[in-house]
């Protein structure tokens, strides 16, 4: 059950069907998740995909995150791997902290928090508005670009590069990489597989490096040389370099390609933001808050009754953050992007101990994208709404998004 | 969050955890951001005594 094919079929009824990878819902997924939501079963069920529970009320979603001695990061990914797959020598690598649960997932964070604290990734800012406005010198003659794939897709790849230290002209392998784990290889495994293989076979090198040629200020190489405080082995470093980078990149290339898409259809919010830059604080937050991009995985660790559903030992629970966020219950006009919003305690960062580590720059990433993008370019529109193309799944974002100015 | 609402009140350590700045009472002038950071805290984790 990890095709496209073995999956098809028309959903009559996304309570006991829905489709993760049915390509309407990967286009527009909220009114399937406003359907389930205000159903009868809040928290639906499909045999789709391996098979998964999908609660899209904002408590149900938080209250599960939280609980997570019984709902278990020890798989992230939506879709299972198929059984017997060989991974050769990189079996036991995983994505620390996100894939790991307590006892050690206290010590695989705290490693990595302080890299990402907002007075970290505040030196990043002044590159990002470089990178950004280079980007937008390429096209801004031409008169139309994609917002997609010209823009969004090549900042977070390049912020990450350089934060891992690691060659930022490699960015159109890593995105390639990167997209074969998330994307493309959530419904065929053998570029699943492929894609991992050359993300750790990559970093491996990147690792034996740092250990003949130390340097200084390199998260690898301090990683590598915090074995004094922490049980740090190389699979550990290993598996936060694939975390970063399949983490990193896909997740926020999707929110300021969402956040473009809005902005090209309307016209008083790029005005609003024009006239009122201390809104952007809060326009971030509902932005994100509006389209979420990640949904991330479950794995029930013994049997259990939640909200009236038996789940049972080893089922998947799909927490769909872009559902919890369009919940009526938790926010007024949830349709609605309110840039002032005053009530928004969104979760598109997940929620508990899992709760994204590289928040902060990723707020910083989107702000500046779009903050420059309108300054060079404050007037824009979707050149064909209907051709613009979107990844779903474990990611929600647009791909192809073209514009004109 | 917080320290983004109510930079005057709220920093952040070096592993990015959130602290109170300021020792006692807010002042009045910084109650409306405080409250703004209090409804936007994701993780529900301001209490305000009053």
């Amino acid at each position: 059950m990890t095709t496209l094919e073995e999956n098809a079929g028309p959903v009559n009824d996304p309570t006991t069907d829905y489709n993760i990878f049915d390509p309407e819902f990967v286009r527009d997924p909220y009114p399937t998740m406003h359907e389930i939501r205000e159903s009868k079963c809040p928290i639906a069920h499909s045999d789709r995909w391996g098979g998964s529970w999908l609660p899209t009320r904002y408590g149900d979603v938080v209250a599960i995150a939280q609980e997570h001695e019984i709902f278990t990061s020890r798989e992230i990914i939506v879709t299972p791997r198929p059984a017997g797959q060989v991974e050769g020598p990189y079996a036991g690598v995983a994505a620390p902290p996100i894939s790991s649960d307590p006892p050690d997932h206290h010590w695989h964070r705290r490693l990595i928090l302080p890299v990402f604290a907002p007075q970290s990734v505040a030196k990043y800012e002044q590159g990002t508005r470089d990178l950004c406005n280079q980007l937008i010198d390429k096209f801004i003659d031409r008169g139309e670009a994609d917002a997609g794939t010209d823009y969004a897709q090549q900042i977070p790849v390049r912020v990450i590069a350089t934060m891992l230290g690691v060659p930022i002209e490699m960015s159109d392998e890593f995105t390639s990489w990167v997209r074969g784990v998330l994307e493309l290889g959530l419904t065929d495994p053998k570029v699943r597989l492929e894609s991992r293989l050359k993300i750790l076979t990559f970093f491996q090198k990147q690792l034996e490096d740092r250990k003949q040629n130390p340097r200084e200020n390199d998260l690898i190489t301090d990683l590598l040389n915090s074995g004094d405080k922490y049980p740090v082995t190389d699979q550990y470093v290993l598996g936060v370099c694939n975390l970063m980078l399949v983490a990193g990149i896909d997740t926020t290339w999707s929110a300021i390609g969402s956040s473009l898409w809005h902005l090209a259809q309307h016209p008083e919010h790029r005005q609003q933001l024009r006239a009122h830059p201390d809104l952007w604080p809060t326009a971030i937050e509902e932005l994100l808050r509006a389209y979420s991009p990640v949904t991330m995985a479950r794995i029930v660790d013994r049997d259990t009754e939640f909200q009236g559903c038996p789940m049972k030992a080893g089922d998947r629970i799909l927490m769909s953050f872009p559902a919890a966020n369009r919940d009526p219950r938790q926010f007024e006009n949830p349709d609605d992007v309110i840039l002032d919003r005053e009530h928004n305690r969104h979760v598109a960062f997940g929620s508990g101990i899992h709760r994204c580590a590289g928040s902060n720059l990723a707020r910083l990433e989107l702000r500046v994208a779009l903050q420059v993008w309108l300054e060079r370019i404050p007037e824009f529109s979707l050149i064909d709404p209907a051709s613009v193309t979107w990844a779903g799944g474990q990611v929600h974002g647009p791909r192809i998004c073209r514009v004109r100015f | 969050m917080c320290s983004i609402a109510a930079p005057e009140v709220f920093g952040s350590d070096e592993l990015g955890h959130a602290t109170v700045l300021i020792p006692g009472d807010v002042p009045a002038e910084l109650h409306r951001k405080v409250r703004r950071a209090q409804a936007n805290c994701p993780e529900d984790a301001i209490i305000i005594e009053e």
